[in-house]
Formats: structure tokens, C-alpha cells, sequence
């Protein structure tokens, strides 16, 4: 299958600090793609070049083999995204927020209300008049992630998508994720819960510094019996965390 | 703790205000420089005040002070500083601390009126039928606490009555209303008829700024000081109740959405739609959404209701008051003069800074799958739905009024606004992206975006009306209606060619800036919201 996410050489550069410098990366298509990394490392700098979001300085970037930038807005009309930033409109509710999604995607109105309703309900969301600023963290994941399935996207982007949701919820978004895998859809996701990464997805890259420091399936990085979080402490050398080697921090 | 607090705030203030520091402390110098010059206004009128005349001068002078220390946070209840409780209340502070720092907050918000009390006392000093009064320095400084424990207490109280709705809209349209009716009473000539009365009520012996200013010429030295001290611990102990209160209060509780009948959300559910149906998507989507958003955000809802009320209040006495004569400018385009007023007031809120209710979310334009072009565009339709809006009400009333000289001129009314919007708009495109300003659709009152750009407004919006004022001026110069249709029609076209050439500078502009437009967007306060 031909990668859904190609990038070369990727350099993003806020004033004389790389946030994302030199990156290759190859995403096959319908693969569940974790893309990990310590805070800071470029993971959503990366999912915001992907999404036309902000520009880059260097290399390629293609998506679903069209060109960023050129082919911006039909990478987008097939792309599904969950930012870790809100990108929700406060003053709607979930109902016409959802609406308005779809209607941007080009549905039908009536289209773009039905499916509405039905993710609604899916995602155990009010259908009254509670606008959206009042829905709760957990809340407002689960509409930015019904949002993101309403044009039936061929490539999920999602950074963070079951931060702040329940134990319900992030059953339930595993569960669809899973099933869009199912239909052919790419599913390439950042979460610092590694224990899901684990479960769900088949191929894993770690980012560091901008970087991507290792690449491959879930069992070449597990190789040696390790779990995914014992790999990912020895990749981003986690090991200088240890509490006793630094100096004037014997109180704590 | 309390030197910590104050360096987060400098910190964040540093932060947001950025390159339009200049421009903050020139502003910051005009201003104080006016209230330098009321100072010694004062100062002249107190030092050459007869005996008999101090008592009544200094009454007023100190009434006058304690309407700004008390009316300014009413005016200013979501402009001015405030702590933020929901930020400080994790940390161990004890209240009062906390009370102290409010307290210094009041005294900030109000130096203005410490240089008038300054220059007061030093009137009286030099005045010689004060018989060099020396001993006032200690109740204008119990008059001083006295303005800023009540300023605190109402500040607080009022806080928590802004964050329900309703209350808080009227209290914002009482507030804006009560700075518009002297000059309506004063133009209708109700003056006489109101002000006897009220300055009688005002001067009785007993009330605060009285007793202040009998305190500082030591007249019945037992009786004002006796009740200054009563005020001023009434003062001290509402003031902490109220705060103590806000301390409590859960504003999120009394932000949730009231629970509203299927049939009226169903009406107005049809209304925001009603614009949509007209207009392809994603245009229809986008005007839809917008409506939606202005509709719930009370910002917008202040402002337009001021249009048409705070508006007539302003314009009407031109017309109907004593001085209003009929062949007046001003009498034979009264529902163009309202209108436009009508269309530069909403401007704040929607044009000049178009994204402004969307935040952080604003970076949903950049990952929508359509041209930036079209949500500009929408987003103007937008912003014109609700200035016709305006428009249908305040002809209404003008007919009803018989303000209106016939239907051509409720026409013209209309083709003068359209013409003048072409170009508002026009700007509002370019300013939307060049100086995007994130703004709470809950504060009902707030500056609409920094202070450059306040500058810039007041070349755009002579700029924006130039066109127009070309048009009336033909009218008169050839003495000729054609003369009037052809300059408003060249106007037009003139007006789409800029507004088609300033779309394509402000999508170009939104996308080279686009991250520093999402940054400004979305910034952050530090524990002091200003």
C-alpha cells in the first residue's frame, strides 16, 4: 500500500531553535502509526505541518501522495484531525458545531445534520442548547473527535485524542479508531500513555529532539522482551531523570 | 507573596503588550497629563475660594471623587483590573492579602483622582480664608480609604451579578445610558427641571464627601469626623464581605445556559438560518455559525442594543430638542447619521476584528478545507445581517418618530450605510489579520483590540466614511440628486475594486502570518485580568 504520510527531511525553525529538524518519516497506508516522543520533541509541530496548519522551512511533505504546500485543501478535505488544542467554537452547541463541520466538508445540509445526530448520540453527547464552552475536557475530545469522522476521512491525525476522557470514552474512540483501521483509513496518533499505543497501534516512530530516533513495527521495538515504555526511556534517555543525579534537589 | 503575584502579572503584561508599549505609556502620559490639568483646575478654584463658597466647592470636588472611584468600576466592571480568583485560589493566600492586593488594584484604577485630592489639599493650604488649613492631609486620607473599601465592595458585588446574564446587559445599558442623559436633559432643556432637585440631595450634611470636607476646613469637627469614621467602617466591612463573597462565588455555575422552551429555541434556531438559506455552502455554513456566535456572546448583544438605544439617546435632541431647527443636516438624515453610528459601533466586534469571538479556535480556517477568501467574505456577510438588522428597527422608530422625511429617505439611508460598509469592510480585512485581538464573549465591555490599532481606527473610519461625504457634498455643491445617485454609485464600484483588492492582501497576510494571527489570538493573562 502506498504511505499515507511521506516526509523528507522536514526542518521547522521558531527564530534559532529547530523544533523539527531534518525528519524522514513514512506512514504505510491503513496502518495504526504511534508517533511518540518526551514533551517538546516536534509531535505537534509535525501534525501541524501535516495539516497545512503552519509552514515548514525544509524538505517534503506529502500526504495521501499529494504535495504540501500546493495541494493544501484537498489534503484536507480527506485528512481528519483531533488537535491538542481546542478547535472548537464555544459559542455553539455540539449539535451545530457538528453541523457546521460537515457543511465546511462539503455534505449536504441534510446530510451534514443526520450524521450530526448520529455522532451525537454515538459519543453520548447533550443534543440540547448546552453550548460547547460548558462541556467538560473529556467532553470536548469527544466532539473534536466526532468532528474529525463526520466526512469519512481517509487519514486520522490526532494529538492526544483520549486525554481528559473516561475510561468509557476512550473505550469507545479505541473502539472506532479500530474500525476505521478496519475500512482501509490511516490512524497516526501521539499519546504519552504508551500502554494504548501499545494495544492499538502496529507501527510505532519515536521523535526526540526534533528527530526521529527509532522507526518500525511494535515488535522490532519491543525486540528483547522490553515494553514499549522501557524503549522509549532508553531512546529519549530517560535515564537522566533519576532523582538522585541531580544536585540541590535533596529536600524533595 | 503579594511582590510575587504583581511580578506574574508585570510578566504577563509584558508579554501581551509586546511592541505596543510605546503606544501604551504615550497613552498613559496624555492621560494623566488631562487629569494634571484638572488637578489644577481645582487647585486655581479652591485656592481663590471665599469662605462662605469653601464648603459647598470642596463638597463637590469630593462628591466628584467618589463618582469616579465608585461609578468607574461600574462603567469598567470587565475592563478594569480584577484579580482572578480561579487562578489564585490553589495557592495558599490568605484573604487578606488577597483584600490588600484588590485594594491597591482600586487605588490604581483611580490616581487620577489622588492628583485632584493632592492638588485640593494644596489649595486649601495656600487659600487664606481656609486659615491655612494644615491638619486636612488625615481626612482626605481616611476619605481616600474610604473611596477605595466601598470601590472594592462594589467592584466585588457587581462582579458577581455581571456574571448572570441578564443583570449584567442592563447594568452595562443603565451605565452607558447614565453617561448619555445630561446631555440629553441638557439639549431637550429638561435641565433646569432636574438638576435643583438632585444637587440639593446630593450637598446634605452627613454624606461622606460632605463630612469630608467639613473634617478638612475642621468645621464641626465631631459631627464629620464622627461620621466619616462611620462611613468609612461601613465601607471596610462591605467591602470584605463582598470580596469574601466573590471569594465563594462559583461564576461557572451561574454561566451555564439557561434551560430554554423547544419553541422559542426552535424560533431562533430558524432566525440564524434564515441568512444561510440564500447562500451556498461554505458560505451559508460560515454566516449560520457566525450568527450563532454573536447572538450568544453579550459583548456583541451590549453593543447592539446600544446601537439603536444609546444611539436615538445621542442623536435625538440634535433633533427634537430645543436647538433642533428642520433645515438642519442633522434633522433631514437623522436615520442616516443613526445608522451609521450604528454600523462603526458593531464594527469593534465584528469587522475590525473578525476573529476575536473565535480565539484559539481561529486555527480551524487553516485546517478547513476551504479558501481563506470565502471565510472573509462570510464572515462580512456576517457582520452586515445584524447592521441591517439595526437598521429595520431604528427606521421603525424613526417613522414612527416622523423622523423620517419619506421612504427615499429611508432609502438613501440604506444605500449610504451599504456604501460606507463596502469600505469599513474593506479595511476590517486588512486589520483582522494585521491586529487580531482574542476577546471574551462573556465580558460585556472590553477594548476591542490594542492600542496601535485604536490609533489606526481613527484614520480608517474618516477613511471609510470619505466616500459617502464626497457624495452629499456633490448633492450640495450641483445642487442635484443625479449628481447624489452617480457619486454613491461610483462610490460602489470604486469600493468593490478596493475591497476585492484588500481580500487578496488579507488572505495573503493571514497566511504568511498565520502564526503569529493564532498566537495573538489565543494569548493568555496573568493573574490580574485587565
Amino acid at each position: 500500500m502506498s504511505p499515507a504520510i511521506l516526509v523528507r527531511d522536514l526542518e521547522k525553525r521558531y527564530g534559532d531553535k529547530s523544533a523539527v529538524d531534518g525528519l524522514d518519516l513514512e506512514v504505510p497506508g491503513g496502518s495504526f502509526f504511534g508517533f511518540l516522543g518526551p514533551n517538546g520533541a516536534g509531535k505537534s509541530t509535525t501534525i501541524r505541518i501535516l495539516t497545512g496548519l503552519i509552514p515548514f522551512d525544509r524538505g517534503t511533505v506529502e500526504v495521501l501522495g499529494l504535495k504540501l504546500p500546493g495541494e493544501d485543501l484537498a489534503i484536507k478535505r480527506r485528512i481528519g484531525l483531533v488537535p491538542d488544542e481546542s478547535l472548537l467554537f464555544d459559542r455553539l452547541t455540539g449539535a451545530e458545531y457538528l453541523e457546521f463541520v460537515g457543511r465546511m466538508y462539503e455534505l449536504e445540509r441534510a446530510v451534514a445534520i443526520e450524521r450530526a445526530r448520529g455522532l451525537l448520540d454515538l459519543f453520548e453527547l447533550p443534543a440540547g442548547r448546552k453550548m460547547i464552552a460548558e462541556y467538560s475536557k473529556g467532553m470536548r475530545k469527544r466532539v473534536a473527535m466526532a468532528a474529525s469522522l463526520i466526512h469519512h476521512p481517509e487519514l486520522f491525525l490526532m494529538d492526544e485524542p483520549f486525554e481528559g476522557v473516561d475510561a468509557v470514552g476512550a473505550r469507545l474512540m479505541k473502539d472506532i479508531l479500530q474500525h476505521q483501521v478496519a475500512r482501509g483509513a490511516t490512524v497516526f496518533l501521539t499519546s504519552h500513555v504508551l500502554e494504548v499505543v501499545e494495544r492499538l497501534c502496529d507501527r510505532v516512530a519515536i521523535i526526540n529532539e526534533g528527530k526521529i530516533a527509532v522507526c518500525g513495527t511494535m515488535e522490532e521495538l519491543r525486540a528483547g522482551g522490553e515494553s514499549l515504555e522501557d524503549a522509549f526511556v532508553r531512546v529519549v534517555g530517560g535515564a537522566h531523570a533519576l532523582l538522585e543525579t541531580h544536585q540541590g534537589l535533596e529536600w524533595l | 507573596m503579594i511582590a510575587a503575584i504583581l511580578r506574574a502579572q508585570f510578566l504577563s503584561m509584558r508579554r501581551t503588550f509586546g511592541k505596543g508599549i510605546v503606544l501604551a505609556v504615550l497613552g498613559g502620559v496624555f492621560w494623566y497629563g488631562l487629569w494634571t490639568f484638572a488637578a489644577l483646575g481645582v487647585f486655581s478654584y479652591i485656592e481663590s475660594a471665599s469662605a462662605a463658597k469653601l464648603p459647598g466647592v470642596l463638597s463637590l470636588v469630593f462628591l466628584g471623587v467618589f463618582l469616579y472611584w465608585q461609578v468607574m468600576p461600574v462603567v469598567s466592571a470587565t475592563m478594569g483590573a480584577s484579580l482572578d480568583m480561579r487562578k489564585l485560589l490553589a495557592y495558599p493566600i490568605p484573604v487578606s492579602r488577597l483584600f490588600v492586593i484588590e485594594l491597591l488594584l482600586r487605588l490604581v484604577s483611580g490616581l487620577e483622582m489622588v492628583l485632584v485630592l493632592i492638588a485640593a489639599e494644596a489649595g486649601l493650604i495656600v487659600n487664606p480664608a481656609a486659615h491655612g488649613v494644615t491638619g486636612a492631609v488625615a481626612p482626605l486620607a481616611v476619605f481616600v480609604a474610604f473611596n477605595l473599601l466601598l470601590a472594592s465592595g462594589v467592584r466585588s458585588l457587581l462582579e458577581r451579578l455581571l456574571t448572570q446574564r441578564k443583570i449584567r446587559e442592563l447594568i452595562v445599558l443603565m451605565t452607558a445610558a447614565l453617561w448619555v442623559l445630561p446631555r440629553f436633559f441638557l439639549m431637550t432643556g429638561m435641565k433646569s427641571k432636574v438638576t435643583g432637585p438632585a444637587l440639593e440631595a446630593v450637598m446634605a450634611a452627613g454624606l461622606p464627601w460632605a463630612a469630608a470636607a467639613h473634617a478638612a476646613l475642621g468645621q464641626f469637627p465631631l459631627v464629620s469626623w464622627c461620621s466619616l469614621a462611620a462611613w468609612t467602617v461601613a465601607a471596610a466591612w462591605f467591602g470584605r464581605m463582598q470580596f469574601q463573597r466573590s471569594l465563594r462565588y462559583d461564576a461557572s455555575a451561574a454561566l451555564a445556559t439557561p434551560r430554554e422552551s423547544t419553541s422559542r429555541a426552535s424560533f431562533a434556531d430558524r432566525c440564524y438560518r434564515l441568512p444561510s438559506r440564500f447562500l451556498p455552502d461554505p458560505l451559508g455554513a460560515i454566516v449560520d455559525k457566525e450568527l450563532r456566535t454573536l447572538a450568544r456572546a453579550p459583548t456583541f448583544r451590549n453593543l447592539f442594543f446600544m446601537g439603536f438605544t444609546f444611539g436615538l439617546l445621542v442623536w435625538l435632541p440634535m433633533v427634537i430638542g430645543k436647538s433642533a431647527h428642520p433645515e438642519a443636516f442633522m434633522s433631514s438624515h437623522f436615520l442616516t447619521v443613526v445608522s451609521l453610528y450604528a454600523l462603526t459601533l458593531l464594527g469593534q466586534v465584528t469587522y475590525w476584528n473578525c476573529f476575536a469571538f473565535d480565539r484559539s479556535a481561529a486555527a480551524f480556517w487553516y485546517i478547513a478545507p476551504q479558501p481563506f477568501a470565502k471565510v472573509l467574505v462570510a464572515k462580512n456577510i456576517a457582520s452586515q445581517v445584524p447592521v441591517y438588522l439595526e437598521m429595520a428597527i431604528l427606521t421603525a422608530i424613526s417613522v414612527a418618530l416622523r423622523l423620517v422625511p419619506g421612504w427615499g429617505a429611508a432609502a438613501e439611508a440604506f444605500a449610504v450605510v451599504f456604501t460606507a460598509s463596502v469600505y469599513m469592510l474593506a479595511m476590517g480585512n486588512v486589520t483582522s489579520v494585521e491586529y487580531p485581538r482574542g476577546l471574551n464573549p462573556e465580558r460585556v465591555s472590553q477594548g476591542g483590540s490594542s492600542g496601535r490599532f485604536q490609533v489606526l481606527v481613527l484614520i480608517f473610519y474618516p477613511l471609510a466614511l470619505l466616500p459617502v461625504a464626497l457624495a452629499f457634498l456633490a448633492r450640495y455643491a450641483f445642487a442635484s440628486e443625479t449628481a447624489f445617485h452617480l457619486a454613491i454609485a461610483v462610490a460602489i464600484v470604486v469600493g468593490a475594486i478596493v475591497y476585492k483588492l484588500t481580500l487578496d492582501s488579507a488572505v495573503a497576510a493571514a497566511s504568511n502570518r498565520r502564526e503569529l494571527l493564532l498566537k495573538a489570538l489565543a494569548a493568555g493573562q496573568g493573574p490580574v485580568v485587565t
